[in-house]
């Protein structure tokens, strides 16, 4: 399985692609602060530089990068999905 | 814990370069300073387009930025130039208070011609008593280091600037003094910044700046707010303000701020300092060194090229395709980071490891292409 995402703290609930990640695919990914790696299943097609959900994130909840919430969910995100600003929004107005 | 080789000062500060600099007062002086750059090895001019009829704060921050900049360690000593002599030798006589050896010449009542014979004199016998200087080995506790990014991508707020906040956790874990800044950039996780003030002191401190900034954006009728992220950050990945904020903050590491400076105020407490600064590179690292910081760490994704006339710029990217297309401007790829190469901490040792080298006197890229970008912040208009 091709390593192809960092996610930034244990428990964020977002990882970044540091490669282009096709639908369907199985992907492993590391936590940047303690080196544990994780996998999924991609959703959807997902860019380099892009995120994609590492667990589902119900409609209002926090999104979690850094460790810190970045955003909100406009909707339901399922594990695998491209998270982006189509299904999270700014808490700032 | 580590040692570097660097110059000693009068006042026992430690610098990591050995540059005789010649300030221009004002506008009307560059033309001197920079002949006598011309003539005489081992001299730095800075010019600038400021310093007359500026008036109140602004005034005061035009001279402490160009009296910080001679203050620097990394300065053996100055000569200061200006067309009247009243306020150049103000500007020399802050500069004097490191003990360092300080001329101020002025260019009415002389002309530029005897104006710059006169400097380059001076300057002649400065470089000549420089040279003569050695470097010694120091503790890095005496180092103080400072950080900004520019063009970021999300490969820095994923790759490169995570590195910096490494290196800033242990030059702090070390007894060192570092400062980041981008007062504008903050926006999204000033709550987050604040939360990491060591005091209430500081946090309130930190929440004027914070708020005077966003007060200046309303004055101006700018909507800076609405358009963040741009549409190249979206297209890059990143989709709020916040998650933008997080990625530029990963510079600051994890410590806890001792320090809140104002504009150039040079940082009294060792560990991590904030200092107000515009987000502009140039701007910025002005301000940084006009406060002290010997080392710079600028981390970028597509490719700003600043440098700095006296701190020397180390210049990080993790993004491989500015590195191979830009090579001459890089001090460090950490590129191998998004490629599963090495980890965070190991990125971290490359950078700490590149930052002591140029602390002891390997030439930063910058400095070999000679991008000396000498930006003073200008606060509002002059009379």
């Amino acid at each position: 399985m091709a390593t192809k995402f960092l996610a930034h703290k244990n428990g964020d609930s977002v990882g970044v692609a540091t490669n282009d990640i096709s639908k369907n695919e199985e992907v492993e990914g590391v936590y940047m602060d303690n080196n544990q790696r994780t996998n999924v299943k991609a959703v959807d097609n997902i860019v380099l530089g892009h995120k994609i959900a590492l667990k589902d994130i119900k409609k209002d909840e926090k999104v979690m990068e850094y460790g810190e919430p970045v955003g909100k969910a406009t909707q339901d995100i399922k594990k695998g999905e491209h998270v982006h600003v189509h299904n999270i929004r700014t808490m700032r107005w | 814990m580590s040692t570097f080789m660097g110059y000693e000062r009068e006042n026992g500060r430690i610098g990591a370069r050995n540059h005789v600099l010649i300030i221009p007062l004002d506008d009307l002086s560059n033309s001197v300073t920079q002949a006598v750059e011309n003539n005489i090895y081992g001299t730095r001019a800075i010019p600038h387009p400021y310093g007359r009829l500026q008036f109140g704060r602004d005034l005061d921050l035009t001279f402490k930025t160009l009296a910080g900049m001679g203050k620097n360690p990394n300065i053996a000593s100055a000569v200061v130039v200006g067309i009247e002599d009243q306020w150049t030798q103000e500007v020399a006589d802050k500069i004097a208070e490191t003990g360092k050896r300080v001329d101020a010449i002025s260019i009415e009542g002389s002309g530029d011609i005897k104006t710059i014979e006169k400097a380059s004199r001076v300057a002649r016998d400065m470089v000549k008593e420089a040279s003569g200087k050695t470097r010694k080995e120091f503790d890095v506790s005496n180092l103080v280091v400072s950080t900004k990014c520019g063009e970021s991508d999300t490969t820095s707020g994923l790759a490169s600037n995570p590195t910096v906040g490494v290196v800033f956790d242990r030059l702090v874990d070390e007894g060192a003094t570092v400062i980041f800044g981008e007062t504008s950039e903050l926006t999204g996780a000033e709550n987050y910044v604040a939360r990491n003030c060591a005091t209430p002191e500081l946090k309130t401190k930190f929440q004027k700046i914070f708020d005077d900034y966003q007060a200046d954006i309303i004055k101006e009728k700018a909507d800076l707010l609405g358009s963040q992220p741009t549409k190249g950050n979206i297209k890059g990945g990143l989709s709020t303000i916040e998650e933008k904020a997080f990625g530029n903050i990963q510079k600051m590491g994890t410590r806890p701020i001792r320090g809140v400076l104002d504009y150039a105020e040079e940082p009294r407490a060792k560990g991590l300092n904030f200092m107000n600064t515009s987000s502009a590179a140039a701007e910025a690292v002005t301000l940084f060194s006009a406060a002290g910081a010997v080392v710079h760490l600028f981390t970028t994704g597509q490719g700003n090229i600043i440098g700095n006339p006296i701190e020397p710029v180390i210049k990080i990217t993790a993004n491989p395709k500015t590195y191979n297309s830009m090579k001459e401007h890089f001090d460090l790829d950490v590129s191998g980071l998004l490629n599963f190469e090495y980890d965070l901490k190991e990125a971290g040792n490359r950078l700490y490891n590149t930052m002591l080298k140029t602390a002891s006197g390997t030439l930063t890229a910058n400095e070999i292409l000679k991008h000396y970008e000498f930006a003073i912040t200008k606060l509002y208009i002059s009379a």
